[in-house]
């Protein structure tokens, strides 16, 4: 190996020997894999149709949209929600009530726009209280906790965990299963969710404020940027993008029941970890400031082509939950190396 | 001084366990006439030798200032894997098997988060899927069953009126961990780095080495859970158990732990543990469905984190008051001095 090294003088290739000697196993790691993914994509049949990419990026979308709401709270250094399922079953219930039963009076049975709005009130709510507490000083992953287990238990008291059904022709189809200009509309607003949550992160004041804070809070505070309003305004933004989401799933699906989104959600286990690995695998720092909603797109989707991948090929649950989470640990693993000796390690 | 303070406050969050946990059980006695009974505290015993295993993993995690999120899968990996080689193992080389898994599993982790210098919480969500991945791969996305019944009967044969060898073994596994957490230089070091990291770090303290006894101890309790719950009810599942997470979570908190880490016990992870399994055991009788469990155990996490968290802001203004008050206090000492060498 020396001898190689003392061969090529040339600095560029000395230095990119010394970066593969440096992390051999990560190098091999990362070969291997893209080594499998290229043959994956042209390996297995009905992969590499329009048809099977447009069905790619609409299973992105319910993900991604919400783990384009997670970013923030991730970039603003606030870790994540545990509660994010949770928050999308009540706002769901929520809907199906106002489009089944109007909320009791019979004007609004199958008002959308009301059903809506209580949908995405609902999502301000939860999202205000927790931030509050978070803000306060609690910590994120316990307060989320908590709170997941109350929003599950008030949707299915509400609910009486039961199906909550309504009728075939109603106002929310354009929504479920409608499409425009050939994409189906929930991928539309992924797209657009993308865009604009890109635009506020790079080309506002918040937006900035966002990255302030998450890289360094003691400096926010010192510049006047409390993590106390930030909190609440980036978990009242993930918690709308809940809403929004369960709404779109509840719209497709006609029905609504306060487990929809809990275990075997698709194919990966749980709603919850699934959104957070999309935030992980994108490459967001999870301590905050760095990282950007492109990432955690471009994260749901690639998620979503390995999935698709593995469905084409014939697995069972088992080993693509399996993928998943080596996908997580491994990109948790990759990027904590990289980040070694920089800021990112508190 | 500063000592005494410190023994009292740990006192105070001792004391406010043990008195909630015993308001909790006169409710319930109070209410319900066979609470207070025999049979109710073998119960309540039985329920013990899980959640109390639960909360005592969560408890020494939270101590060392992180926090595993992936007990529940490492619980149910356990239980899959004891499960499944009971049968053609028998039951002692099937447990020795799964608790070896579970426990090495536990100290990758804690290397990993020690070497690459990250939260815990970060990894221990990946593997939290990874592991349920592999549960369910292992488990063949069945439910596993055992044939021979003989193991949880004799699990759950009543001992000495309200204990089980399950409940026995538990409590000797406190003890064991009470002593070592509390009277070994490894014990100390875990509440050293979960104190003051810093601190701890700059005082030639490794971080590796508590880290992975940490992770290996808690991942060997979640595991030993899985094993008791397995071998209890003689089925496993891939996808089970990812409620012991909050119920574990609740029971630390109440025991008196600090999400900053350095505080708290292995006697206030067993009481914490005691108020949740009667607040569950007393909410049975009512005949409620699983969501109100699981909402009133919320709802008693968010009370204790409301509590924890509104001291610790007390205290913070409390102490930038008394500051403020010594920075007065000088500033007048000197005007007055200025005052008497400028009237001389």
């Amino acid at each position: 190996m020396t001898t190689i090294t003392q061969d090529n003088k040339s600095p560029f290739s000395s230095k990119f020997l010394q970066f593969y000697k440096d992390r051999t196993l990560l190098a091999i790691l990362l070969s291997l894999f893209a080594v499998m993914f290229v043959y994956g994509i042209f390996f297995t049949d009905n992969y590499l149709t329009i048809t099977n990419f447009k069905a790619i990026i609409r299973d992105a979308a319910l993900y991604g949209i919400m783990a384009i709401g997670l970013t923030f709270v991730t970039l603003s250094g606030n870790f994540f929600l545990l509660s994010l399922k949770e928050t999308a079953s009540i706002c769901g219930v929520t809907f199906a009530m106002g489009m089944a039963t109007g909320f009791g009076s019979p004007d609004l049975v199958g008002n959308f726009l009301v059903s809506l709005l209580a949908a995405l009130s609902v999502g301000v709510l939860s999202g205000v209280i927790q931030g509050y507490f978070v803000g306060m000083g609690g910590n994120p992953i316990v307060v989320t906790l908590g709170g997941a287990g109350i929003l599950y238990g008030i949707g299915a008291w509400w609910s009486d965990n039961l199906v909550i059904n309504f009728k075939r022709p109603h106002d929310a189809e354009w929504l479920g299963t409608g499409s425009f200009l050939g994409l189906p509309s929930i991928t539309l607003a992924f797209i657009l969710i993308a865009i604009a949550a890109e635009l506020v992160l790079r080309h506002t004041n918040f937006g900035r404020k966002v990255y302030l804070v998450g890289a360094n809070k003691a400096a926010g505070r010192a510049t006047g940027h409390e993590n106390f309003s930030m909190a609440i305004i980036v978990f009242t933004i993930c918690s709308v993008c809940c809403a929004f989401v369960a709404v779109a799933f509840v719209a497709q699906m006609d029905s609504a029941q306060s487990n929809y989104f809990s275990a075997e959600f698709g194919s990966s286990g749980d709603m919850t970890i699934l959104v957070i690995a999309t935030v992980m695998v994108g490459g967001n720092s999870i301590m905050g400031g760095y990282g950007s909603t492109l990432r955690t797109s471009l994260g749901a989707i690639f998620i979503a082509m390995v999935d698709n991948m593995m469905v084409l090929q014939g697995f069972n649950s088992g080993p693509r939950i399996v993928g998943v989470g080596l996908m997580i640990v491994f990109s948790i693993i990759v990027f904590g190396l990289f980040a070694k000796g920089s800021r990112a390690q508190e | 001084m500063e000592n005494f303070f410190k023994k009292v406050t740990k006192d105070v969050d001792l004391s406010f366990a043990i008195l909630l946990s015993f308001c909790v059980y006169v409710f319930f006695s109070l209410n319900i006439e066979i609470f207070f009974s025999h049979n109710i505290s073998f119960a309540i015993l039985e329920r013990f030798a899980v959640l109390g295993l639960v909360g005592l993993a969560l408890t020494i995690c939270i101590i060392a200032g992180e926090i595993d999120l992936s007990i529940g899968s490492n619980a149910a990996l356990c239980a899959v894997i004891v499960v499944k080689l009971t049968d053609p193992l028998g039951a002692p080389f099937a447990m020795l098997i799964g608790l070896s898994v579970s426990t090495l599993i536990g100290a990758i982790q804690g290397f990993v988060i020690a070497f690459i210098r990250i939260r815990a919480i970060v990894i221990t969500v990946g593997t939290l899927m990874l592991l349920r991945g592999v549960a369910l791969l292992i488990a063949e996305e069945k439910t596993v069953m055992l044939t021979d019944f003989r193991v949880p009967d004799f699990i759950t044969t009543k001992v000495l009126m309200y204990f089980s060898p399950a409940s026995l073994t538990v409590i000797f596994i406190f003890i064991c961990v009470g002593i070592f957490m509390r009277y070994t230089k490894y014990g100390r070091e875990i509440y050293a780095i979960g104190g003051a990291r810093k601190e701890a770090l700059t005082a030639g303290i490794p971080l590796r080495r508590p880290m992975v006894i940490a992770f290996a101890l808690s991942g060997f309790c979640a595991g030993f859970a899985g094993t008791v719950i397995g071998l209890k009810s003689g089925t496993a599942q891939g996808l089970g158990l990812q409620y012991l997470l909050l119920a574990g979570t609740v029971a630390a908190f109440v025991g008196g732990v600090s999400i900053l880490g350095g505080k708290g016990g292995v006697l206030g992870a067993a009481i914490g543990a005691l108020t949740v399994n009667f607040l569950n055991t007393g909410l049975v009788f009512y005949a409620l469905q699983v969501h109100f469990v699981q909402l009133f155990t919320s709802v008693l996490l968010v009370i204790v984190i409301v509590f924890q968290t509104m001291s610790r802001v007390f205290d913070s203004r409390q102490s930038r008051k008394s500051l403020l008050a010594t920075i007065d206090e000088r500033k007048t000492t000197l005007l007055e001095k200025k005052r008497t060498v400028l009237g001389k």
